[in-house]
């Protein structure tokens, strides 16, 4: 899977939790979930759940924590998926 | 994470704050109950047995103690301890008193605030804190609670706006405070009060509280995150259930309402 393939899957999956949404208009690796996309912290917990699920990987607790932003997860994703 | 990675000097910290609160208690203890009593004249119904009942509780789930509750108003804590316990049962049994984790940002700003917090018993808590301060908080609280220590938690993660139990959007705390310390007891709570109820940054003068207290063993067979999701939910769902309890009984007729105050 792509860099670019993960991505648009992360966006789609983050996307119902985003409280801001002009801030999803544009994107970047560099965007944070809490502070630019206005996601709360609980509902982060429900997008890494929602990432295990549809990448079929497992997310170990610290790395939860360590995903601040959109390249993060992209990042992880790419080196867990199979 | 456990408390392992806290330091002697934090656990130092945690263990004098502990003694200090309960000294201070002596003077802090009859300040709160005279406010309560006389400032805002509130009462509790069925307060010889809910005491009785959370020192029953207590007695059989002597070691570590989530006690998780809705939240309505920004002394809640303050008035769930007041409900609970006497001043006496409190210093006889000083882990009968939990541990409170307010949200630094409304409560820190001030000095008074931070010896009131410190004196009762607080972990101050950051929303969207960064890694290291959340780990930090985490695990003070562990430390606590691995020592037998009670913790009072809103597991909704926020005061209730529309006066309801939000079983929709809530935080995933206390799953999380399970996975560290799986060994802790729930003791799931109801509080509302019962003439005026509802959201308010302070209950009205005169108000007469009512107090539900259920333990709960929540089960989960994932792990981690998952897991800790699993546990919040069975959580809220047990206090939206005591919250629909509340409102059968009112409407029926079972449940004595106060008249005006």
């Amino acid at each position: 899977m792509t860099e670019a393939q993960i991505t648009e899957k992360v966006i789609a999956l983050v996307t119902p939790y985003v409280k801001n949404r002009a801030a999803l208009a544009n994107v970047t690796r560099d965007t944070t979930f809490l502070a630019d996309l206005g996601i709360n912290s609980a509902r982060l917990v429900d997008i890494v759940l929602a990432f295990e699920d549809e990448f079929g990987i497992e997310v170990s607790d610290d790395a939860a924590d360590s995903i601040a932003t959109v390249g993060d997860a992209v990042d992880l994703i790419g080196k867990l998926v199979p | 994470m456990s408390d392992a990675g806290l330091r002697l000097r934090s656990r130092l910290a945690l263990r004098i704050q502990r003694l200090l609160s309960y000294a201070g208690l002596i003077v802090s203890g009859p300040v709160l109950l005279a406010i309560y009593h006389l400032r805002f004249r509130y009462s509790a119904h069925g307060l010889r047995e809910v005491r009785a009942r959370y020192r029953a509780l207590r007695a059989a789930h002597p070691g570590p103690l989530l006690i998780c509750s809705n939240h309505l108003t920004l002394v809640d804590s303050i008035i769930q301890a007041i409900v609970l316990g006497s001043l006496w049962t409190y210093l006889r049994h000083p882990a009968a008193l939990p541990w409170n984790l307010p949200e630094a940002k409304n409560y820190y700003h001030s000095w008074s605030w931070r010896l009131t917090c410190y004196l009762g018993r607080c972990i101050p808590v950051e929303r969207g804190a960064s890694r290291e301060r959340a780990t930090f908080a985490q695990a003070r609280m562990n430390y606590v609670l691995e020592r037998g220590d009670a913790i009072a938690i809103f597991p909704e993660g926020k005061r209730s706006r529309d006066g309801r139990v939000d079983d929709r959007d809530f935080s995933y705390g206390v799953g999380q405070l399970l996975n560290q310390v799986p060994g802790a007891g729930v003791l799931c709570i109801y509080l509302r009060g019962m003439r005026f109820g509802g959201f308010a940054d302070f209950p009205p003068a005169g108000e007469r509280f009512y107090l539900q207290l259920e333990m709960l063993a929540p089960q989960s067979a994932s792990h981690g995150l998952r897991r800790a999701r699993d546990l919040s939910a069975q959580v809220i769902a047990r206090i939206r259930k005591m919250e629909a309890d509340y409102f059968a009984a009112r409407d029926a007729g079972t449940l004595a309402m106060p008249g005006p105050p």
